[in-house]
């Protein structure tokens, strides 16, 4: 998600919030009670901001409801719970809750018992809610709610993640607390931190679980044992509760072995970026043929007034040349979803721990990492998972270096320039091999600075790994698909606008001022007329008042001013970049109905002025890759930099050395091309 | 003593206390590691770092240096 989730206006309303270990079924009770539909994903931390919406209308609540991020103890050990921890104690807004509702994973009872009792000691008003109750039948066991009620003096209800039963008893309940005064409201924080009495509070939990968990009745029917429900005191039964996910062991044993656990990881990673591509392909082929379509009718039948060419080169072309891959964009969130539902990730974090930490980093930095190939903004949130400053603020750092989904219409045109559509295959392992000189860039780049790390990045604590492992699932492809589509419609709305704005401010600078070029028109048939006509417009226009100033940067890189003007626009959103070409390089002159065609034959025509050779070429087309790669052209990405580092040091920092960066790089690699021989 | 990190595939063994000098320590403890529970080592990844172990009916990655806190019997 792009921001918190805050969806309400009155303050005055009871504060109901949702505390729970991490997989503890949070965000899928949240789901229930708010109707919203906000991501849950397999690896703990997902949720690393606060969410605040009313209760749904049926349930007759008036209450808003607060989502906080996992926590397994009230005292915060990373960024993200020390969000969840702030928000329960003083919301800044919403103040202290009037009921606290914390989630229990039945088959995981002693430990996720461990917050309810801290928060029970505190002084909160808790209503406890037993999840995943499935999982522990399976083990031939069960909770008793009514036991567990007794033994914590607190309400307690079984929900069930999958059908929602459950929830109406729990709301029902809450309706009638809500309507009772609580008796205190200061809140102390129950922290035990001696040893000692630590040990001992968990040697209660341990006698409340054994009085609590009682074998199944189903099962206990077949083995047509005691009547009655007893006490769990066989010792064997209670290991039946301890035991592990036998099929998550047994798939552990190839995806983190030893010697082929990183092989796996390789060939995951790989078939991730490259099936984007061609996957996608047929997708993009019918969004790119209506557009090329709507581009011809259009034209053809408004002729050449400025108004035809605001249409179908403006608002068509320059819109329509980004929206082509807008399923690119589409299958990258859902790739990246089945991923994250399947569990895997706890599993790539492990894995990627000992090498990334050499460098500065943590394991948990894979996981923002990997979420900055769709967008560096949630990306750099997810980051408050990891516990160490250092290693935090080193992930945000080399975030950028991540390709965002914003660069994918920019590295699939250039990528068509080179490949032929056809060839969707070649085409996926260039992508692939973008992705990975980003990331090997990436890592090079946080070496560097690690070296360096006393005088960029000021912070020392304990370096730590300590992550859950959750059991692996079949990813639910109705809620991963609405994911991502979800996503999708949420990445237009938010480039959508920006896109259309840039389309037209680029057509109106290309257009304007000498719109109406006076030529010649003796001997010259009615295209060449207007062709010149084009050319003779873009010329004395400001767009080529501008370039002036650029061209001397850009010649050094093999560009001209018109590319100039186009990396300029991409700084605003890089997708631009695509339309800006699409604009200035007049993509309407051949009545092909692609549009994608139209802009690469437009692109392999265009001549440098001064020296008349191609413009495009294949080093001039790997250094704009090169470009796009190391350039940090996203204004969003600064402003949440700075929110997240706590100052204008590391957005200034990045800013400034992965500009130049891009461009040094560029010029390495057009002129280092030229000079092995390769135009 | 004997510690976590030393652990043998397959081999389960009860924890005997855990070394409250590591700045980890208070985490591993509320994760579930505390004396007299049983684990056992499920996995270690590739340049043998970090180890998994199975606790209180879960799977929890460890750094090496970590699990050096936990003593064992």
């Amino acid at each position: 998600m792009y921001k918190n989730y805050v969806d309400t206006s009155a303050d005055t309303f009871p504060l109901i919030t949702l505390v729970g270990p991490p997989n503890s079924g949070k965000t899928t009770l949240f789901n229930y009670l708010s109707g919203k539909k906000l991501k849950t994903v397999n690896y703990p931390g997902s949720t690393v901001d606060y969410s605040v919406c009313r209760i749904q209308e049926k349930y007759n609540i008036n209450a808003n409801l607060l989502d906080s991020p996992g926590i397994i103890s009230l005292i915060p050990g990373s960024p993200d719970e020390q969000v969840a921890v702030s928000s329960l104690y003083a919301h800044p807004k919403f103040g202290v809750p009037d009921i606290v509702i914390t989630t229990i994973d039945a088959s995981q009872l002693s430990r996720h018992l461990l917050l309810t009792k801290q928060l029970l000691e505190s002084g909160f008003r808790v209503v406890v809610v037993l999840t995943m109750t499935d999982i522990l039948k399976k083990k031939g066991l069960q909770v008793s709610a009514s036991r567990l009620k007794a033994e914590l003096n607190a309400p307690v209800f079984v929900v069930d993640g999958r059908t929602g039963e459950g929830i109406p008893q729990l709301m029902n309940k809450i309706g009638k607390l809500l309507k009772k005064d609580q008796l205190n409201t200061d809140r102390k924080i129950s922290a035990i931190t001696e040893k000692k009495d630590f040990l001992k509070f968990y040697g209660e939990i341990e006698k409340i679980e054994n009085k609590v968990l009682v074998p199944d009745p189903d099962k206990k029917k077949i083995a047509k044992a005691n009547r009655k429900l007893r006490i769990l005191t066989d010792p064997s039964a209670k290991k039946d509760c301890y035991k592990i996910d036998s099929t998550t062991v047994k798939i552990d044993k190839y995806l983190l072995n030893k010697n082929w656990g990183l092989f796996f990881f390789f060939i995951i990673m790989s078939l991730t970026f490259s099936s984007i591509f061609w996957l996608a392909q047929p997708l993009m082929n019918l969004v790119d043929s209506f557009f090329g379509m709507m581009n011809v009718m259009f034209s053809g039948l408004l002729g050449t007034t400025w108004y035809s060419d605001l249409i179908s080169n403006g608002l068509i072309s320059g819109t329509g040349a980004v929206l082509v891959f807008v399923p690119q964009i589409a299958m990258l969130f859902l790739i990246l979803g089945l991923l994250e539902d399947s569990g895997y990730l706890a599993r790539g974090a492990m894995l990627v721990d000992k090498p990334l930490s050499r460098i500065g980093l943590n394991g948990k930095s894979f996981v923002p990492m990997l979420s900055g190939f769709a967008c560096a903004i949630p990306a750099m949130m997810a980051a408050r998972t990891i516990p160490n400053r250092k290693e935090r603020l080193l992930t945000i750092f080399i975030l950028p270096l991540m390709s965002c989904s914003a660069r994918l219409p920019v590295y699939a045109l250039l990528i068509a320039f080179i490949i032929p559509p056809e060839n969707s295959f070649a085409g996926g392992v260039v992508l692939a091999s973008i992705y990975l000189f980003g990331i090997i860039s990436s890592i090079l780049i946080a070496g560097l600075i690690n070296k360096f790390r006393d005088k960029i990045i000021k912070a020392e604590d304990n370096s730590s790994f300590i992550l859950e492992l959750p059991a692996y699932r079949l990813p639910k492809m109705k809620v991963v698909v609405h994911n991502a589509f979800i996503s999708t419609k949420l990445y237009l709305r938010k480039a959508g606008p920006i896109i259309l704005a840039f389309s037209l401010i680029i057509w109106l600078l290309t257009y304007f001022p000498n719109y109406n070029p006076e030529i010649d028109a003796k001997d010259l048939s009615k295209v060449e007329y207007v062709k010149l006509q084009e050319t003779e417009r873009l010329s004395g226009s400001y767009a080529a008042m501008l370039g002036k100033f650029i061209q001397p940067v850009m010649e050094p890189i093999g560009m001209d001013w018109r590319v100039g003007v186009s990396l300029i626009s991409a700084f605003a959103a890089r997708e631009v970049f695509v339309s800006s070409l699409a604009l200035i390089f007049k993509v309407t002159d051949d009545d092909d109905t692609h549009l994608q065609n139209s802009i690469i034959s437009a692109m392999r025509n265009a001549r440098v002025e001064s020296s008349g050779e191609k413009l495009f070429t294949t080093a001039t087309i790997a250094g704009l890759i090169v470009f796009f790669i190391f350039a940090l052209q996203c204004i969003s990405t600064i402003a949440v930099s700075r929110k997240e580092t706590g100052g204008w040091r590391i957005p200034v920092l990045q800013v400034v050395i992965f500009t130049s960066l891009a461009f040094c790089m560029t010029f390495i690699t057009v002129n280092g091309l030229r000079f092995i021989g390769i135009q | 003593m004997r510690t976590a990190a030393e652990l043998k595939f397959g081999e389960k063994v009860i924890i005997n206390d855990v070394d409250t000098e590591h700045p980890s320590s208070r985490r591993i403890m509320e994760i579930g590691f505390t004396p007299g529970q049983e684990i056992e080592l499920i996995n270690i990844s590739a340049f043998n770092d970090p180890m998994a172990f199975s606790v209180r009916g879960t799977i929890i990655a460890l750094r090496r240096n970590e699990a050096h806190c936990i003593k064992i019997m």
